[in-house]
């Protein structure tokens, strides 16, 4: 053969530059052996390639996946920010609590036990608890396995504020960001079902639809609004 | 949380170099685990602006040969290095060679460590030798060699056709 093996390798894989590349297609065009030769390198790589590919359709094990999605691996500026907000939150006239009336929202079949995830501010209703954090934190591309709450979709209204679809078992709505809370503007029963991550969330994305300016936001741009704690334009 | 979210993106190619070298799925999920848990207790490790699919690589091919080192301390040692050896024109290793035309795996795992990390970094994850030098951190010429025997071992195994 009239070209080092090892060339004829860094040929099938790449590393030759231009010139030296066109060298050797020349050799195989005149040289069989080296014509070959790359047959059988670029065979090996291909059947190389074909036996490993299926582990990378494969589904990631919750084990590993678990260990990057905890919600302690929360990012830390978020929790700073949370704590920053619950300090301004102290400072604030007990006078301006007192004032506003914040009454337990009776959803499923106990309305004697009121969910902690709605309230009612001042006529208005608000997300709160686990509800208010799932909308401030968790992103619809990366949602912790077995999330009790799902987000759908994260979009811009009219007025430009930030508005997230969400489900969970006994409610689904959209929130959207109003100051420092999310404002529940449609709110559903739950299906109370096991099911509700299986069920088509169409209902909810047809209500986004008519609320949304524009396209949804992908998932940088979901990430990039959480962490400016859902700002207005 | 971004630098999770790399690492989520990154874990079906870390999980293919896993089972390349670790040839088991569970053997290669533990290796997996395993690294995901050293790159979470060292990210200040790791800068910012750099690569952190060659940072996992390197931490889960160093894993992989300490693993490899324990077990060949406690007396665990593979058969499977030997037959590596020996292999040119062994009238055993052609018979040997003939029962082994389909089997990747079974070719695979007859490489030294040191050239099955560098095929699989190459060959299978595409990195360039550059780049596969750097994470394996060796010389490139290190890496070619070792990417030529290891070539010439499966060509061998797995037909001239391969």
């Amino acid at each position: 053969m009239s070209v080092d093996p090892i060339v004829v390798a860094a040929f099938v894989d790449g590393e030759l530059d231009d010139l030296t590349a066109r060298r050797i297609e020349r050799e195989a065009a005149s040289d069989p052996a080296v014509a070959a030769a790359i047959a059988r390198h670029r065979a090996l790589k291909e059947r190389l390639a074909a036996h490993y590919a299926p582990v990378i359709e494969e589904a990631v094990p919750d084990r590993l996946r678990a260990l990057l999605t905890a919600p302690d691996a929360l990012d830390t500026s978020l929790a700073d920010r949370r704590a920053a907000k619950r300090s301004r939150f102290e400072a604030m006239h007990w006078a301006a609590i007192a004032a506003t009336l914040v009454l337990g929202l009776t959803i499923g079949l106990r309305p004697w036990q009121p969910t902690t995830e709605v309230v009612s501010d001042q006529g208005r209703l608000v997300a709160s608890g686990a509800l208010a954090r799932a909308l401030d934190t968790q992103l619809a591309s990366n949602q912790p396995v077995g999330a009790a709450i799902r987000i759908g979709l994260s979009f811009r209204d009219d007025d430009g504020r930030f508005c997230r679809s969400f489900e969970s078992r006994t409610i689904k709505g959209v929130g959207c960001r109003d100051g420092d809370r999310w404002a529940l503007e449609h709110t559903l029963r739950g299906q109370a079902r096991g099911d509700y991550r299986q069920a088509t969330s169409g209902e909810m994305a047809a209500i986004a639809a008519t609320m949304m300016a524009g396209e949804p936001l992908d998932a940088p741009a979901e990430r990039a609004a959480r962490d400016s704690g859902w700002g207005r334009r | 949380m971004r630098f999770e979210e790399e690492l989520v993106a990154l874990l079906p190619r870390l999980r293919r170099f896993a089972r390349g070298l670790a040839r088991h799925p569970s053997d290669a999920d533990d290796l997996c685990q395993a690294a995901i848990e050293r790159a979470l207790k060292s990210r200040d490790q790791w800068q910012d602006g750099t690569r952190l699919d060659s940072w996992m690589y390197r931490i889960t091919r160093n894993l992989w040969i300490d693993e490899r080192r324990t077990a060949g301390r406690r007396g665990v040692h593979s058969p499977i290095d030997d037959a590596a050896t020996q292999i040119a024109g062994d009238g055993a290793a052609e018979v040997e060679a003939g029962a082994l035309r389909g089997d990747v795996d079974g070719a695979m795992a007859r490489l030294p460590d040191e050239q099955r990390e560098v095929v699989m970094l190459v060959l299978v994850e595409g990195y360039a030798y550059r780049e596969a030098a750097d994470i394996l951190e060796v010389p490139i010429g290190t890496v070619t060699s070792r990417l030529a025997r290891g070539r010439e071992t499966l060509m061998h195994y797995l037909g001239e056709a391969a």
